[in-house]
């Protein structure tokens, strides 16, 4: 893999912008954007790199020709599976086993929906099948738990099958999984050897469960392989044509995609479903990277935008993956960064319940429009940023750097009417109980998140996203017990910064059961075929064998159990005194888990399943850090505003507001205080205060 | 009485903070546990009490759980606040189905929590557990038989784990690594809980956790009262039947749960009276089982809304008369209590939706999703035996929870959908099932024809062919076939089951697996006419059969219940159904009256239309009404009655010079006064079960029930199809819906 000198450039299609990052190996950074263009994305690609030659002054044909890494996530994938906009898929699967993607485990009916969805019984359906019952066809074959072949693959059945999808049906992609081909995929390479003879041309896009995940559970893996083909031609027509358009710009370094599992490949290994939350993934890369860089082994990523409140975490410097992630409400088997996500954004909506005159906060939202009632486009129901308005922590004259003007008399009064007279408070106590109650149950969801990794939320601190998330970080944190926040005035582009800076990942889970007493004999032979594997991929992806880092993890359980806890190897190949040590750290982190006492010995143990991710370390921007430069950073007030601080005590104080841009690295500003960025506002409580890292990271201290 | 008063804002964010303690608890057991009954499909809870055990609030899990703990702690204070008492760090082992739960199987571990020295609140976690020693399952004929039976017994003492106490409960049972498991999975879960729920108070301050839990109870209860007030109030009955083994003359015997509804005000009354005699298998249920299979009806159907505290069943006044299947006496068994209580909540909510839809909140509105014909006969699931390692086990398989969920006024109900009693059920992967059992799935699939039928058809249930494969010891349950269907209701004319779902085993031997492998493949129809193997339809009806390797059996889950006349279901749903191999195009004809084209491409239009207008006619022709006449008052002044309120899709109340009538929506038929019935004066079919079922019982035993279909005179729009069993007695016609008005 290229190391040479030359721009890293990432770049990222989100919804509303495409972000590039351009680096240079001495460590300076650029950063540019232009709007999406969901009707071609890659013409906003395009634009956002024209404007980023323009930030440095080169042409755009230079600036591709000196990229020595081009790493790209884009929201197509995505976004095509949200609008449910891939191609036709016909599916293939085991006789008799037709109607698994439309059983869904029953679990289909509430998978990707909120607890309070989840309790109107009566209403709660399942998602549309991508592919529906017609056009799955079943083949005769059987493989066993054990993986052996109990019946034999009906040639004749496939032939038909294919036949029937692509010919009568017209498919342009067809997904194959069959049952345990996690165990033993030789009859899922029956028939890929049968497609190739029946399809020469390789018109078809086809997508195997075996090849994508080689983990039971069959549910989710055929909804990986239908994913994947379900996006797959949408996806390689938008890489393809972006490709060409930027060789034929001038790039010559390799091109490689952002995946969810938090790194980039090779267009030739990345396949259309591991595109799926490359956006997020940026984000979480991005935030590793800086942890790394300030030395925060765990850190909360918390981001609130205008409709959800995501938490990401890292621990012990890296993300982590969820086990059976949801996309869209379809279950699937892809190492995916787990986010988790509730209903709590600047949108989102207060009201009392008219019975028992209960303040409810969410889960419902006023959405980008109507919006929040201060909008004025029509919004009635008074919204969390109403009540941020009313309490005077956000400007109305500056929203998002100005770019909105708000009414923030519509917003009192809409308080008052719909909140404060319900329940005999005055206008600025019912804001602030809004205030509070969201970030109570942001702090909820983060403890969730949090202590079910076995650590305590004191060990973190928190990195705060988002238009909403340093609004609300003092508030939330507080509840939690942490008491350091970072803000990054680069996260607008933090997405791209990511991916800029993400290294080459490929992962294999398997599996797999090795009951103790264990030999190492089993999972090391098992460590070598994957790593094998591996290898033969990161050598494609242009990195020798040396180059290459392997982190292996085993999932352990007690026998009988159905969920087991990952841990994270120290040793590249077992021994027997390892298999001991194992047990006993499984045990450990068990109790870490569960309490003391929770631990079960005599159920006995087993490995029951193996993950290796391949990661190949490719050159990372070095940031500079600014001289530091003492000072209570008083030449960046702009002005003085009312603010309501909740803590620690309630009331309005009289605040000064900085203009972040003039701060300077190592100015330190005391709370109470207001800090304006151009998108997002930091309310510092009074006792509180924000330092300027050389780096010109915030760090707010409650 | 003014609601106790707190700070609003303090308040929600307490709310909340409990809610996910409750939630961090139950999916630390969920991780835990070494049932997959728990672990993937849900069953279990963890719930928060007040010092004298009135639940405060229940995080999702299985609603059964949620209303059955609040009498376990109540009974406990009862019999051990002196000896031995309760102190900082006891946790108790509690499963005694008479004082709280449906069975043994239902286990809790409850645990005081004390605050600077006082008892300030109880924590409980409990799971679904299959194995409790005892006999296997279906041989009780008393609860001594049932396994351990625990009223209380201190597993931790003062923070102290019991290994004495734990060892000899898993002890008693036969697999104790996984029950010792659940334990432990039950105890960590509470720690969870106790531990933050500590914080809370930290936080809040004991006297504000105290007045929010108060408040949190009350709240449930007035939201619980407003929504009773937004209904009409009236009288709603319902009738449905199950089936169980008379040990006497070792055949099927059908028992029915008949429940008369009344809603006035705020109040609701369910009275039981009318429900059969308890028997003398495990077939019954103690009354906390029917408490708490009640609240979850009502929790699901009517206050998904309410805030899950004990408040919100204070306005609810239960009936259950004594020594019946509903409230059976001690001692007898009650291991199947959960499928009594399936078929009581089926029960309940059909009074419930048909209130609902009276009240116009038809997001509300759904069909059973119990129900299925002889759905109870022939081998169950309930496995015991040894695992392919030469572990000893008593295990369920949960494919029920894929159960078809109940049609709605506006859709279809969803196919294999869960389970209504556990918000969020699932059934396994059969890739995990495999290999755990010693199976081989050779199907799971959507069972045609398998639910309601109507306009829109209750949600498929599910079924699966499977081979036993890798064990040498290996029984299941077994039951008689019942011959009538075991709940369920349909809505508005829409039928409460659908066709074909018999439970069969054969013995297709190790053989089968060469003739698989030739090209033939096991299915239904082949497994009834005896291609597969010889029926064994064992003699004198045991409690459980053996499986030996190599035995096929086929297997079915209940469908959901039919919205609406299937003659006004859209062909075009009934052609897609019939494309992917869910409905024959037998049943598309008899019941919706589609005829589709010879190839099953398209509908034949015409000859669908010809087919419909004849089986109205007969509707018409052979209908005849109860009361000898269509009508009780003066068909020419029907026009000039005013709607008041529609309690039926085709059914309204109308109202002339003070005077209120029923009256059809689609062709403005009258039929008699707003307090008759109007069954009286529609046009009724009886259809006999023998003569609508395909396959014959494999006991060669007759069905027991029949359909009474009623339909309009006028229009002869399907209004209602009742399951009537003759041998029950009772009066044939049933009067479901009486609205006071």
């Amino acid at each position: 893999m290229a190391q040479a000198n030359g721009y890293i450039v990432g770049i990222d299609t989100g919804g509303t912008f495409t972000d590039v990052v351009v680096m240079s190996p001495g460590g300076e950074v650029w950063t540019a954007k232009a709007s999406t263009t969901p009707d071609e994305f890659s013409r906003g690609v395009m634009d956002a790199l024209t404007e980023a030659a323009r930030v440095l002054d080169v042409d755009r044909a230079d600036l591709l020709k000196q990229a020595v890494l081009f790493k790209h996530g884009s929201t197509v994938a995505t976004n095509a599976l949200i609008t449910r906009t891939g191609v036709k898929v016909g599916f293939i699967t085991t006789r008799g086993f037709e109607d698994t993607t439309e059983i869904m485990r029953a679990i289909g009916r509430v998978d990707g929906l909120s607890e309070e969805e989840i309790r109107h019984a009566t209403w709660v359906t399942k998602p549309e099948p991508l592919v529906p019952r017609e056009r799955v066809l079943g083949v005769r074959e059987r493989i066993d738990y054990r993986g052996e072949v109990v019946v034999p693959l009906s040639r004749e059945d496939v032939m038909d099958a294919i036949r029937k999808l692509v010919d009568e049906e017209g498919c342009e992609a067809i997904a194959v999984s069959l049952l345990h081909a996690w165990a033993n995929a030789k009859h899922e390479d029956d028939v890929r050897a049968l497609a190739r003879e029946a399809d020469p041309s390789n018109k078809v896009f086809w997508s195997f469960g075996s090849e994508l995940a080689q983990v039971a559970g069959e549910y989710a893996r055929a909804n990986t392989a239908i994913i994947n083909s379900f996006l797959g031609p949408t996806v390689d027509r938008y890489l393809g044509g972006l490709q060409t358009k930027l060789e034929e710009g001038g790039l010559e370094g390799p091109f490689l995609i952002m995946q969810g599992n938090g790194g980039v490949a090779h267009r030739a290994h990345a396949t259309p479903v591991s595109n799926l939350q490359s956006g997020p993934a940026g984000g979480a890369i991005a935030s590793a990277y800086v942890a790394g860089l300030l030395g925060h082994p765990n850190v909360i990523t918390a981001d609130m935008g205008g409709t959800s409140f995501d938490v990401g975490l890292i621990t012990e410097g890296y993300w982590r993956y969820a086990a059976e992630p949801i996309v869209e409400r379809f279950r699937m088997l892809q190492p995916i960064i787990d986010i988790q996500s509730i209903g709590a954004g600047g949108g989102t909506i207060a009201r009392v319940d008219g019975e028992t005159g209960r303040l409810l906060v969410g889960p419902q939202s006023a959405g980008a429009s109507p919006g929040p009632v201060c909008y004025d486009a029509g919004g009635e129901e008074v919204t969390v940023t109403d009540a941020d308005l009313v309490l005077g922590i956000i400007d109305p004259d500056y929203f998002l750097g100005g770019r909105k003007s708000l009414n923030k008399e519509k917003a009192e009064k809409a308080v008052e009417e719909k909140i404060a007279k319900p329940l005999g408070l005055s206008t600025v106590e019912a804001a602030a109980g809004v205030y509070d109650i969201v970030n109570s149950k942001m702090s909820d969801l983060i403890r969730q998140q949090v202590v079910r990794t076995g650590h305590l939320p004191e060990e973190f601190v928190i990195y705060a996203f988002g238009g909403a998330g340093p609004v609300h970080s003092a508030g939330f944190s507080a509840e939690l017990g942490i008491n350091k926040i970072y803000i990054f005035p680069t996260s607008p582009v933090f997405s791209a910064f990511g991916v800029a800076a993400a290294d080459v990942i490929h992962t294999r889970v398997m599996t797999c059961q090795y009951i103790f007493p264990a030999q190492p004999d089993g999972p090391n032979e098992r460590l070598d075929t994957i790593e094998n594997e591996l290898n033969e991929i990161m050598t494609g992806e242009g990195f020798k064998a040396d180059q290459v880092e392997f982190r292996r993890f085993f999932t352990m359980r007690y026998r009988r159990q159905t969920a087991g806890v990952e841990i994270p190897l120290p040793w590249d190949r077992m021994t027997d005194e390892r298999l001991r040590e194992l047990q006993e750290m499984f045990e450990t982190k068990y109790e870490e888990l569960y309490g003391v006492g929770a631990g079960y010995t005599k159920a006995g143990m087993e490995i029951s399943a193996i993950r290796v991710d391949a990661v190949g370390l490719v050159t990372k921007p070095e940031l500079k850090p600014q001289p530091v430069e003492k000072g209570d950073g008083s030449q960046a007030v702009k002005g003085k505003r009312n603010v309501y601080f909740t803590r620690p005590e309630r009331g309005f104080i009289e605040t000064p507001v900085y203009d972040n841009t003039l701060l300077k690295a190592g100015n330190e500003v005391a709370g109470p205080a207001v800090l304006e960025l151009p998108f997002t506002t930091i309310p510092v409580p009074p006792g509180a205060k924000v330092t300027v890292d050389p780096y010109l990271n915030l760090v707010m201290e409650i | 009485m003014e609601p106790t008063a707190v700070d609003p804002i303090k308040y929600e964010m307490y709310f909340h903070r409990l809610w996910a303690i409750g939630e961090e608890g139950r999916m630390t057991l969920q991780r835990v546990t070494a049932s997959p009954i728990v672990a993937q499909g849900g069953e279990c809870m963890s719930s928060f009490y007040d010092t004298e055990g009135v639940m405060v609030l229940a995080c999702s899990g299985h609603l059964r759980f949620a209303a059955a703990t609040s009498q376990a702690i109540k009974n406990m204070i009862e019999y051990f606040k002196e000896s031995p008492g309760f102190y900082d760090g006891d946790q108790f082992f509690f499963n005694d189905p008479y004082v709280a739960g449906s069975h043994t199987y239902d286990m809790m571990v409850i645990k005081p929590i004390f605050y600077e020295g006082e008892l300030i609140a109880w924590t409980a976690t409990s799971t679904h557990t299959a194995d409790t020693g005892g006999v296997l399952r279906g041989g009780a004929l008393e609860i001594f038989h049932e396994g351990i039976c625990i009223s209380g017994l201190k597993i931790v003492e003062k923070g102290e784990f019991r290994e004495d106490v734990f060892r000899t409960l898993v002890g008693m049972c036969r697999d104790p690594q996984y029950v010792g498991l659940d334990m432990k999975a039950m105890i960590a879960g509470n720690n969870v809980c106790a531990d933050r729920y500590l914080g809370l108070v930290e936080k809040f301050g004991p006297e504000f956790v105290e007045a929010a839990g108060r408040r949190m109870i009350e709240d449930s209860e007035g939201k619980a009262r407003a929504k009773l007030r937004s209904l009409p109030d009236g009288t709603w009955v319902s009738r449905e039947y199950v089936t169980t083994l008379d040990r006497k003359s070792r055949k099927a015997v059908a028992q029915q749960l008949y429940c008369t509804m009344t809603k006035k005000g705020d109040e609701l009354e369910f009275d039981l009276e009318g429900t059969s005699p308890q028997t003398d298998t495990d077939h019954n249920s103690t009354f906390p089982s029917t408490a708490a299979h009640i609240t979850l009806a009502l929790t699901n159907a009517l206050f998904w809304d309410v805030p899950w505290s004990d408040g919100k069943m204070k306005p609810v006044t239960l009936k259950i008369p004594e020594g019946t299947i509903l409230n059976c006496t001690f001692p007898a068994a009650c291991g199947a209590a959960p499928r009594v209580g399936n078929v009581l909540v089926s029960t309940i909510c059909e009074c419930v939706s048909k209130m609902l839809y009276a009240a116009g909140r038809v997001d509300d509105v759904n069909a059973s999703t119990t129900g299925n014909l002889a759905y109870a006969g022939g081998p169950g699931y309930f496995y015991g035996g040894h695992t392919r390692d030469g572990i000893r086990v008593a295990q369920g398989l949960y494919d029920i929870h894929g159960a078809g969920m109940g049609s709605a006024p506006l859709r279809d109900g969803v196919n294999t959908g869960g389970h209504m009693n556990i918000p969020s059920a699932g059934i396994s992967d059969i890739e995990r099932i495999e290999m755990q059992y010693p199976f081989l799935y050779f199907t799971r699939g959507h069972n045609p024809d398998g639910s309601g039928f109507g306009q829109y058809r209750g949600g498929l249930g599910s079924y699966r062919i499977y081979w036993i494969y890798g064990s040498q010891d290996c029984s299941v349950d077994y039951k008689p076939y019942g011959g009538v269907a075991q709940g369920g209701y349909g809505l508005c004319g829409g039928y409460p089951t659908g066709k074909s779902v018999l439970r069969y085993m054969v013995d297709a031997g190790m053989e089968l697996l060469d003739r698989v492998k030739l090209g033939e493949y096991p299915d239904g129809t082949g497994m009834r006419d005896g291609t597969w193997g010889r029926v064994v339809h064992p003699d004198g009806v045991p409690e459980r059969v053996a499986l030996p390797e190599g035995s096929l059996l086929i297997d079915y889950v209940a469908g959901g219940g039919g919205f609406g006349d299937p003659l006004e279901r859209d062909p075009a749903l009934v052609l897609r159904d019939f494309g992917r191999g869910w409905l024959t195009p037998k049943i598309g004809e008899e019941v919706y009256g589609v005829v589709l084209a010879q190839d099953g491409s398209s509908v034949d239009e015409a000859a669908t239309q010809s087919l419909r207008e004849r089986v109205r006619a007969e509707r018409k022709q052979l209908g005849e009404p109860p009361s000898g006449k269509t009508s009780a008052l003066d068909p020419a002044q029907a026009g000039e009655y005013e709607s008041v309120l529609r309690f039926h899709a085709s059914l309204e109340i109308a109202r002339r010079n003070g005077q209120h009538a029923i009256r059809c929506v689609q062709c403005g038929h009258l039929y008699c006064g707003a307090e008759e019935n109007y069954k009286n004066y529609a046009l009724r079919r009886i259809l006999d079960l023998n003569d609508y079922m395909e396959d014959a019982l494999p006991s060669g035993e007759p069905y027991i029930g029949e359909y009474h279909e009623y339909s309009c005179p006028g229009c002869q729009v399907q209004l209602q199809v009742d399951l009537f069993c003759p041998p029950m007695g009772g009066d044939p016609i049933l009067w479901d819906t009486r609205i006071d008005v």
